[in-house]
């Protein structure tokens, strides 16, 4: 067996892509290098998958080396059962990505292309760091060029998209900034490990939770700042919108299960009633203003925000069931919502409108791609034996163990999240065909049914399947309910 | 005292080479005013400068002079910083000098008798030597700033300059002679002792606080910045640029020497009156910027705002701080080179704003290194300027000033506005102007020494470590 550092070669692997890309003469080969790229790190990433022992709540495949010792910061990474599927999820949709703008990006190709491959160096490193401060420069460094994506190759409402990206999550995250400075004074270290095991003052630890907090709220993002996400996803690309949807709204949750649980605990009390309410707020309101869009793309929007108050709600429940539920359904929200923005991406690139009503009877013209939205909206919406129903029954159950009304009140989400996707698919692909969709060839090729058939593929299993992804996350959350969160 | 010996002599290497390339350079004038001959003789004075000061100079905290100038890792620190920033500006204004038709001689002999004093203010061990040759400097840089004789606004700019500096030269003195009062001394190590057990009294309170206003006009810090814009506005883009780094670099050193050595037993007053000059820089200056439509003011604003980022690691006060601040200066004078770099690379169209508009679909290497030098002024990793916002931010903290590092934090996300507008306009709109011509070797040289230390200093900002020596 090749034994190398896996996590590093995965998380660079990219970046060597990026700056093979760059320096490379011509722009001919560029999307292929950046395929090849993307797929190569699938591939170098292969021995994590196999050699992991689920076993264990310990960090995996650990990697430590000297930094800036001067300072008390090392480079550090390692994985466990939470990170790992998200690793798998990044590099996965990476692929996509770059699969879904072949036709779509059409200018400045060889910077579009190491954005993305810089983006996925980012999402692959914040998963795999250790280390607080690893952490945060990645974190850090997907802002960049996702506020490009958005910015040059977005929609006509780009730029302003795209500065209120930037600014909404610097202001979140320079606070999280101090509070990791803080935590290493406090601590002396930034190795998570060593964190959690750091018994911190309450009072200290309130002031913690609220930097990390301003951070985390909006990387999720929480209600009430949510504002950012319609505008960012809607003008972004389709791979832009995908790595927003899929990865970057995941890191904030993934903050919360990394830094907030293990490392405050009882901030984590302190505050669990407001992050509940903040939560179920999340997922009704969202639900309700996602119920009067009338562009499609906007519409998926703000069901993040809704599907995304589910996976905190799991978190902040503190219960085994909860927890597990919400970080499946991070994974599974990643795969859908990645899907529904390729799915519009694809019909925009042939119609150029996402105004819904200028959509109708697909399922006519287009009966393969009615197909798998059905398919994906029905998944999103939690219809049974697909993805996000064991995610949100998990969360439910979670929810009525801690308090019965927040488990009524998210029920209700799941009814309003039904009739929201379910009206979006009926009035996009039933009834009569649009007259002005008349003549335009709306079928997918097959190119675009090769990206979406491993998403389709993926809700089924994980729907019949969940025990796949839960099977890692048993241990590492049994262990980070132990270590204080839980009542 | 005694004369100078040769031992005397030896710390003083660096300086001298700066002054006898100077010298060779005023004899020449007549002969070298079309040929490179005093780009190439001033680059080659820097660099040995810098390697004078490395490897010539004596052992470790020599002083002579009758202690009045030391050398020490501290002042080895900004000798090599404040030589960078005079090789780099002069590569940068090769192009400028041809277009406005400025004399090469005087002007590479301004730069390199500035550079002196600037060397002098880093190394000096008295109040006297410092205002000597921190005078030095002001007096090189308003001719600088002036130095387009026909042109109203550059002339406008020097006024202005010079009479605010001699304001500020006023109170350093008036500082310096009540420090005298208080202590009988303008030797650093003389005041420290002369301080230690005594109680604070008014009188030493005013004489902290005019030496410190003083110092804060030369880094142009808030409330004494007002020259800074308009001089930066008016001058040529290098000079702007040789303002920005070398001569704040020179008086961060000098406030640092001033602040840790000879008023250390007063630390606490003193990071008060400083907390007070960053705070007001970091929040003032990073408003203003943000409806600056001239790119020189902008920066001028933006240099502003770092000096308050830079002064954060002096109040956090002690060997760590002065670590940090020296980090900070640092980093700051190449991404701050390297932004004017790109201005200056520009010519007329990189002076406004609205002039970047579409450079990255005209000159996609110019943009990105624009971008690598913005994304490192707002403190985004992985660049240097990450590095070095994070160990004073890191410094504020340790010292338990939390609400000023919330403060300076926060500041950065409306300076990321600031920057990132600049990144908008390359990025994001269309091109409405002819593309730039070809950058020229020079100008190329400079970016690419500047977008190095930018990149390598936020990888691995640990190297610098055992250079950044506290006083």
């Amino acid at each position: 067996m090749i034994d190398y550092p896996v996590l590093t070669v995965t998380t660079f692997l990219p970046l060597a892509g990026a700056a093979l890309v760059l320096f490379l003469g011509s722009e001919r080969f560029v999307r292929w290098i950046a395929l090849a790229t993307t797929l190569a790190t699938l591939v170098v990433a292969a021995p994590l998958y196999w050699r992991f022992d689920k076993g264990s709540s310990a960090l995996q495949f650990v990697e430590a080396a000297e930094w800036i010792p001067d300072w008390g910061i090392a480079y550090a990474m390692g994985v466990d059962g939470i990170s790992l599927p998200f690793i798998f999820l990044a590099s996965v949709l990476s692929v996509l990505c770059v699969a879904a703008s072949w036709t779509s990006v059409r200018t400045r190709l060889r910077e579009f292309h190491v954005a993305l491959l810089v983006a996925e160096t980012a999402m692959i490193g914040l998963f795999a760091a250790s280390n607080l401060f690893l952490f945060f420069v990645f974190w850090e460094l997907i802002v960049i060029p996702v506020f490009l994506l958005i910015g040059v190759w977005g929609g006509p409402g780009r730029v302003y998209a795209s500065i209120k990206f930037l600014i909404f999550t610097l202001a979140g995250s320079v606070l999280m900034l101090v509070g990791i400075i803080a935590l290493q004074r406090l601590c002396g270290t930034l190795d998570l490990e060593a964190l959690a095991g750091a018994a911190i003052e309450p009072g200290h630890q309130y002031w913690l939770f609220a930097a990390f907090l301003a951070a985390f709220a909006v990387k999720v993002p929480m209600f009430p700042v949510h504002t950012w996400l319609p505008n960012a996803h809607t003008e972004a690309p389709t791979a832009g919108s995908v790595i927003l949807a899929a990865i970057l709204l995941k890191m904030g949750a993934y903050g919360f299960l990394r830094v907030s649980l293990p490392i405050l605990p009882d901030a984590v009390q302190r505050f669990l009633v407001p992050m509940l309410v903040v939560s179920v707020v999340a997922i009704v309101y969202g639900a309700y203003v996602t119920l009067t869009q009338t562009d499609v793309k906007r519409l998926i929007a703000y069901s993040s925000v809704s599907h995304m108050g589910f996976v905190t709600l799991g978190i902040f429940t503190l219960r085994q069931a909860g927890v597990e539920g919400a970080i499946l359904q991070m994974i599974n929200h990643g795969i859908l919502s990645a899907a529904l923005f390729l799915c519009v991406g694809m019909v925009y690139e042939r119609t150029h409108t996402r105004e819904i009503a200028d959509y109708g009877g697909l399922a006519k013209a287009a009966p393969v791609y009615s197909t798998l939205l059905a398919l994906f909206c029905l998944a999103a919406a939690g219809f049974p034996g697909l993805n996000s129903f064991v995610g949100e029954f998990l969360i439910i159950g979670g929810a009525f163990e801690t308090r019965f009304w927040l488990g009524a009140v998210a029920i209700w989400g799941v009814a309003l999240g039904t009739t929201y996707l379910v009206w979006l698919y009926y009035r996009v692909a039933m009834g009569k065909t649009n007259p002005g969709l008349a003549g335009l060839a709306l079928e997918l090729d097959a190119r675009e049914v090769a990206i979406l058939a491993p998403l389709a593929l993926l809700a089924v299993v994980l729907g019949l399947y969940p025990e796949w992804i839960l099977s890692y996350l048993h241990a590492p959350v049994a262990e980070l309910l132990a270590g204080g969160g839980a009542p | 005292m005694n004369r100078p010996t040769t031992a005397d002599l030896t710390l003083l290497v660096p300086e001298l080479i700066l002054v006898g390339m100077a010298l060779v350079l005023i004899l020449a004038a007549r002969r070298i005013q079309t040929a490179p001959i005093a780009l190439v003789g001033t680059v080659v004075a820097a660099l040995a400068a810098a390697a004078a000061s490395i490897w010539v100079v004596p052992s470790e905290g020599a002083s002579g002079f009758g202690g009045m100038i030391t050398v020490d890792g501290y002042s080895r620190f900004f000798e090599v910083l404040i030589a960078a920033s005079l090789a780099l500006a002069a590569l940068l204004s090769a192009k400028t000098l041809d277009r406005d038709r400025i004399p090469r001689a005087e002007y590479h002999v301004l730069l390199l008798l500035a550079s002196t004093g600037m060397m002098l203010a880093v190394s000096s061990l008295d109040l006297l030597t410092l205002y000597l040759g921190v005078e030095l400097m002001t007096l090189c840089t308003i001719v600088l700033v002036g130095i387009q004789v026909e042109n109203p606004a550059s002339n406008e700019a020097a006024v202005k300059y010079f009479l605010i500096a001699s304001f500020a030269s006023a109170l350093l003195l008036f500082g310096i002679s009540l420090t005298y009062g208080v202590t009988g001394t303008t030797d650093f190590a003389g005041i420290a002792s002369a301080l230690r057990g005594r109680g604070s009294d008014p009188l030493l309170i005013a004489a902290m606080g005019l030496v410190a206003a003083g110092l804060a006009f030369k880094i142009a810090a808030v409330p004494f910045h007002a020259w800074a814009p308009d001089a930066y506005q008016g001058a040529t883009a290098p000079v702007a640029a040789f303002l920005a780094a070398g001569s704040k670099a020179a008086g961060l050193a000098a406030v640092g020497r001033v602040a840790l050595v000879a008023f250390d037993s007063e630390a606490r007053t003193l990071s008060a009156i400083l907390a007070g000059l960053a705070g007001l820089s970091i929040v003032v200056a990073s408003i203003i910027a943000l409806s600056q439509t001239d790119m020189k003011r902008l920066l001028a604003y933006s240099s502003i705002a770092h000096a308050g980022y830079a002064l954060l690691g002096l109040i956090a006060g002690g060997p760590e701080g002065a670590s940090a601040t020296m980090t900070y200066a640092c980093f700051y004078v190449f991404m701050t080179l390297g932004a004017f770099g790109v201005v200056i690379a520009l010519g007329e169209r990189g002076e406004s704003v609205d002039g970047y508009q579409g450079l990255a679909a005209q000159r996609p290497g110019t943009a990105a290194l624009m971008l690598i030098f913005l994304l490192a002024l707002t403190g985004i990793p992985p660049t240097a300027g990450f590095a070095a916002k994070f160990v004073v931010i890191q410094s504020a903290v340790r010292a338990d000033h939390v609400p000023l590092a919330v403060l300076a934090v926060v500041c950065s996300v409306v300076t990321a506005f600031v920057y990132m507008r600049i990144a908008v306009q390359m990025y994001m709109k269309e091109p409405k102007q002819a593309a730039p011509a070809r950058l020229p070797l020079t100008v190329s040289a400079a970016l690419a020494v500047t977008a190095l230390v930018t990149l390598i200093g936020g990888i691995s900002p640990g190297s610098l470590a055992p250079w950044t020596v506290p006083p």
